[in-house]
Formats: C-alpha cells, sequence, structure tokens
C-alpha cells in the first residue's frame, strides 16, 4: 500500500511568523525516486517550508505526510528514524568534532557499535571525504562542510533527503562534481531529493521537475523547460514588466 | 595482546592512578594536607561527572550541589533512624537522586529549555531543595543533626582521619573516569557532543535530544549522589546547607576551564585550581582575608581571554609535542 503513495505529501501547509504568512497554503507532492527542486525569490518560503516538512517547526495548519503516515506533529528524530534527512542552508557543522566522528553521529542512525565503523568508511569514500577524515571540522572550508553535512546525512540512510542550498558558495567545479554527486545519490542510492536551490544552472541542470514558489505560495510546477518559459516564473523573478 | 595494548595505550592514567593511590602513605600524619587532597577528589568526581552532562551535553548544568545534597541527607538519614550503613545507603541515596534529576530533567527537556535557562532552572533547584530541608524538621531543620557512629568506625563509614574519605572517592572518581570513556567511545557519547554542538542539526540526524540528554543528566545525578553519600560521612552531620549553590557553580567552573567535553580537562582544572586557591589561601589568608579570591578571579579571567577552549587542549598540544619530539613519524589520534 505504501508504494502507491506520493513519498513526500503537504497538504495546506501554512505557516505564520507572527502576522507574516511565510508558507500560504502549500501543497506538494514527491515521488519515490523523484528529483524535484523547491526554487523562488528570495523569502519566498522555501527554507520555512523545509523546517515544517522535517518538523524543526509546527505549521499553523495543514499537514504533513512521509510514506502515507501523518507526521505533521512528530519530532525531527522520529522522521528521520523512518527514512528523511536535511542539511541546512546555513551550514551547522559539529565544529570541535572531526569529520569522521560527524559522520558518525549520522551513522548511529540505523547502525550499532559494530556495524557503525564500515556505514563510515562507505560514506566518507562516496562523498571524497576519506583523506580528511581525521581532520577537525572547525578548520575546513565551506565546500568541504557542505560535503560532510550532506555526508552526516547520508550516513542515516534516509530514503527522502532535502538539500538546503547545499550548493551555495560553491565554485564551479566544486558544483559539477556535486551535481554528479546528486545525480549518483538519485539513481544508484536510489535516494529521492528535494533540493531547494538559488543556482539556477545546478537547478534546471539535475532536477527533472520543479516547483516554484513565491510569496508562500506554490505558483508553478513543471519540468526544467516548462518552468523557464513560464510567464508566472518569469514575473516572480524579474517584476512584471520583464513578461512584457 | 589486548590487555597489553590496553597498558600501553592508558600507560599515563595508571601513573597517575598509582602516584595517587600512594600518595597518603608519606602524608597521612599531616592532617590538612590528607583533606585538602581529599577535596581535591571530591571535586573532580563532580566535575567529571558534570563533563557528561554539560561538556558533553552541553547543558550548563548548575545543580550538581542539589544531587550531592540528596545523596547526603539519603545516606545520614538512613543511617541515623534505621542503622543502615552507608556503603548502602550511598547507593540509595544516589538512586533518590537519579529520581530528583528525573523529575527535573524530563519537564526542561521535554519543553525544550536550553542554555541560561536552563543554567537558571538548576540553580534553583538548589535553592529550592534548601529551602524544603530547612522547613523539614523530620529529617532536616535549621540546626545540624549529627551522625551516630553505629556497630563500628567501618560500618558508619566514620573515620577520624581523611585519609579513608580520599580512598573511596578515588575509587569513585576512577568509575567516573570509566564511565566518561566508555560513554565518549559509543553512541550516547556521539550523540551528546553531536547534541552539545547543535541540537537541531543532531535532531535531523535522528538523534532523540529528550532521551540523550536524560540519560546523561541521569548518570552524572548518580555520580553526584554518591559523593553526597560520602560528603555528609566526612563532614559528620546532616545541614541544608549541603544544598550549595557554590559547589555547584564551582563544579561548572572546574568543567568549563578543564575544557568541555574533554575526557581528563575537569580533573586537570580541579587539581590546578583547588590547589591555587587554597596554596593561595593558605599564603595570603593571614594578611588581606579575601585576597586569595581576588587572585583566583585573576586567574580564571586569564584562562577565559587566552584559553577560551579550556586548558586541557594546551596541555594535549605540549603533550603532543612532546610526543612527536620524542618519537617522531608516529601519529598520535586526537585526545577527543
Amino acid at each position: 500500500m505504501e508504494n502507491h503513495q506520493p513519498l513526500l505529501k503537504a497538504v495546506d501547509l501554512t505557516v505564520d511568523f507572527g502576522s507574516l504568512r511565510a508558507v500560504n497554503h502549500m501543497n506538494l507532492e514527491v515521488q519515490r525516486g523523484e528529483l524535484v527542486g523547491l526554487i523562488g525569490p528570495n523569502g519566498a518560503g522555501k527554507t520555512t517550508a523545509f523546517n515544517a516538512l522535517t518538523g524543526l517547526i509546527m505549521p499553523n495548519e495543514g499537514k504533513v505526510f512521509f510514506k502515507g503516515h501523518d507526521v505533521t506533529h512528530m519530532l525531527p528524530h522520529k522522521r528521520c528514524q523512518m527514512g528523511m534527512s536535511r542539511t541546512f542552508q546555513v551550514i551547522r557543522p559539529f565544529v570541535h568534532l572531526t569529520v569522521e566522528d560527524a559522520v558518525r553521529v549520522g551513522a548511529y542512525n540505523r547502525h550499532g557499535e559494530r556495524t557503525v565503523k564500515s556505514k563510515v568508511d562507505q560514506v566518507l569514500e562516496m562523498c571524497e571525504l576519506g583523506e580528511m577524515r581525521n581532520r577537525v571540522c572547525a578548520d575546513l572550508g565551506l565546500a568541504t562542510l557542505r560535503r560532510i553535512e550532506l555526508a552526516r546525512a547520508l550516513a542515516t540512510e534516509p530514503e527522502l533527503l532535502l538539500l538546503d542550498e547545499a550548493g551555495a558558495g560553491l565554485n564551479e567545479t566544486e558544483l559539477a562534481g556535486f551535481m554528479k554527486l546528486l545525480h549518483r545519490l538519485n539513481e544508484e542510492e536510489h535516494i529521492t531529493l528535494l533540493v531547494v536551490e538559488h543556482v539556477m544552472k545546478m537547478v534546471m541542470g539535475v532536477c527533472r521537475r520543479i516547483i516554484v514558489l513565491d510569496s508562500g505560495e506554490v505558483i508553478a510546477e513543471g519540468t526544467p523547460e516548462q518552468i523557464s518559459a513560464n510567464p508566472r516564473v518569469i514575473e516572480a523573478y524579474l517584476g512584471k514588466r520583464a513578461v512584457l | 595482546m589486548n590487555i597489553a595494548a590496553f597498558l600501553k595505550r592508558n600507560v599515563g592514567w595508571f601513573a597517575l592512578l598509582l602516584v595517587a593511590a600512594v600518595l597518603p602513605l608519606p602524608l597521612q600524619k599531616q592532617q590538612y594536607t590528607m583533606v585538602l587532597f581529599m577535596l581535591i577528589v571530591l571535586y573532580a568526581v563532580l566535575a567529571t561527572a558534570w563533563n557528561i552532562i554539560g561538556g558533553m551535553a552541553g547543558q550548563l548544568d548548575l545543580a550538581a550541589g542539589a544531587y550531592l545534597g540528596m545523596g547526603a541527607f539519603t545516606t545520614g538519614t538512613l543511617l541515623l533512624r534505621w542503622e543502615v550503613t552507608p556503603w548502602v545507603g550511598m547507593f540509595i541515596g544516589a538512586l533518590m537522586a537519579v529520581l530528583l534529576s528525573l523529575l527535573i530533567g524530563y519537564p526542561l527537556f521535554g519543553f525544550k529549555i536550553k542554555e541560561v535557562w536552563y543554567a537558571l532552572s538548576s540553580l534553583a533547584l538548589c535553592e529550592v531543595l534548601r529551602v524544603i530541608f530547612l522547613m523539614w524538621d523530620e529529617v532536616g531543620g535549621p540546626t545540624e543533626v549529627y551522625l551516630p557512629t553505629v556497630n563500628s568506625p567501618l560500618y558508619s563509614m566514620r573515620f577520624t582521619t581523611a585519609t579513608p574519605f580520599y580512598y573511596i572517592l578515588l575509587v569513585l572518581l576512577v568509575v567516573a573516569l570509566v564511565i566518561n570513556f566508555r560513554i565518549r567511545a559509543t553512541k550516547l557519547g556521539y550523540q551528546l557532543l553531536a547534541l552539545g554542538e547543535d541540537e537541531d542539526a543532531a535532531e535531523v540526524l535522528g538523534i532523540d535530544a529528550r532521551a540523550a540528554k536524560l540519560k546523561a543528566l541521569v548518570i552524572y545525578a548518580f555520580l553526584c549522589g554518591l559523593v553526597g553519600g560520602v560528603y555528609a560521612c566526612f563532614y559528620g552531620y546532616l545541614h541544608p546547607s549541603f544544598f550549595d549553590a557554590d559547589i555547584s557553580t564551582e563544579v561548572a567552573i572546574f568543567g568549563i576551564v578543564g575544557g568541555m567535553g574533554i575526557i581528563y580537562g575537569p580533573l586537570l582544572a580541579t587539581i590546578l585550581l583547588v590547589g591555587v586557591r587554597e596554596l593561595l589561601r593558605a599564603r595570603l589568608g593571614g594578611g588581606l582575608e579575601g585576597l586569595y579570591l581576588v587572585v583566583y578571579a585573576v586567574v580564571l579571567i586569564v584562562v577565559a581571554l587566552y584559553q577560551p577552549r579550556g586548558i586541557a587542549p594546551l596541555v594535549s598540544s605540549v603533550l603532543q609535542k612532546l610526543r612527536n619530539a620524542l618519537a617522531p613519524g608516529k601519529k598520535e589520534a586526537s585526545w577527543r
């Protein structure tokens, strides 16, 4: 039964910060195996939507379903145990831990003391972090820290991974490597990905379906080609006159 | 092979233990020195226990005095009323401290009370208990309740010198250190360290923040409760002032100055700071009363300014350099 349902589904999701409505009756579905992009101009509510989907904030209205279960009020760690993990837009590294230890924190989600080491090794290798496994996170640069944050989330063995601007601040080469890794995760590891991204090149290059958010509402949905031709999207990004 | 490797890897610790174990032999005639050493070990146990909740889990707990007092009053009252030996009583006292910690920790962690709010709440716990016991005449009351010697000094843990207490606390210190190492090397330790750094990030990696913090608090309270039992027997009386906010803050200071989350840090800081404090008190106490506290404060400020990660990282980097100088090419894993 589980397989017929979307992996992640948000119904009428609404989040208010005081009088500001950050997310406004948002509906969204992510099917198993998809690689979906969530884009929108600054302040569109992408990160807030992410926080509500992963349980870091509680929505004022609406529901979140994961694998067909209502998880709206479930704590983040329980969602992670069900198979959902995420990264953060502003990186949140465990600065005093070594790279290996940071990944190990995530690996304990599904592994006991006996198997945790091999999981860590596997993830470190996949994310090409093996050489710096004994470095302390405080000494590392942004690009590496973003990779560690991804590695840490991967170590929890998620079915759904939500990446919040994981490409921000990366240069061309780093971005290319990162996009390759995302493809690999989606195709070989069968991890469903929902990606918030500012870097258009990455979204257009990686995602097969894109959801556009503006002022907390979904304004468009479709393939990269459809989205880049959609007048409402252009309007949201560039203003009304650009459409004419 | 494993045992040999284990011995070799921890040779520093065994040397330290040996020194600590034979230390009283030449010194036990000097009462003051022995009391001082005993107090250092007593604080070291508390600070090492604090490392679990404070250093690893990052919760600025200021309730050591509450759990200590709980252990002390339980142990003392059991001896006084029912002639239960403190050797058993201290474990019951520790369980009472655990019960108290659950009562406090469950709602605090459940409602996500953190940082300064957690610190203030835990400090308030000390004060609340002190007042309760001050008014509770059956066990406490405003006057000291003296502990009797039942059967034999050994049975009621009422020794006339500090040396036996020193050894009892030394055993507790070893237990506290072993528990620290055990936690640090396993799942709970990694979870606590992650929580201590960033709670949201830890939670989305599948860590049950409430459960992990509660486990840390319970272990810490248990150790403080055990120490409390010995504390009551050493002083030989019970008084509500045992619920001491000063002890609580000092324990946290030792944990922080030592180096958050570094296992030997609190021990190191306790030895240095209590040592310095008492030395200053002895030297300066005759001239200007209270001057030692000024100097002590300056020492703390210097550490805060120049070594905000604590003194342990400094010491381990010196050790590391020494080791590299002695055996170049060999790489040692980080202490943390």
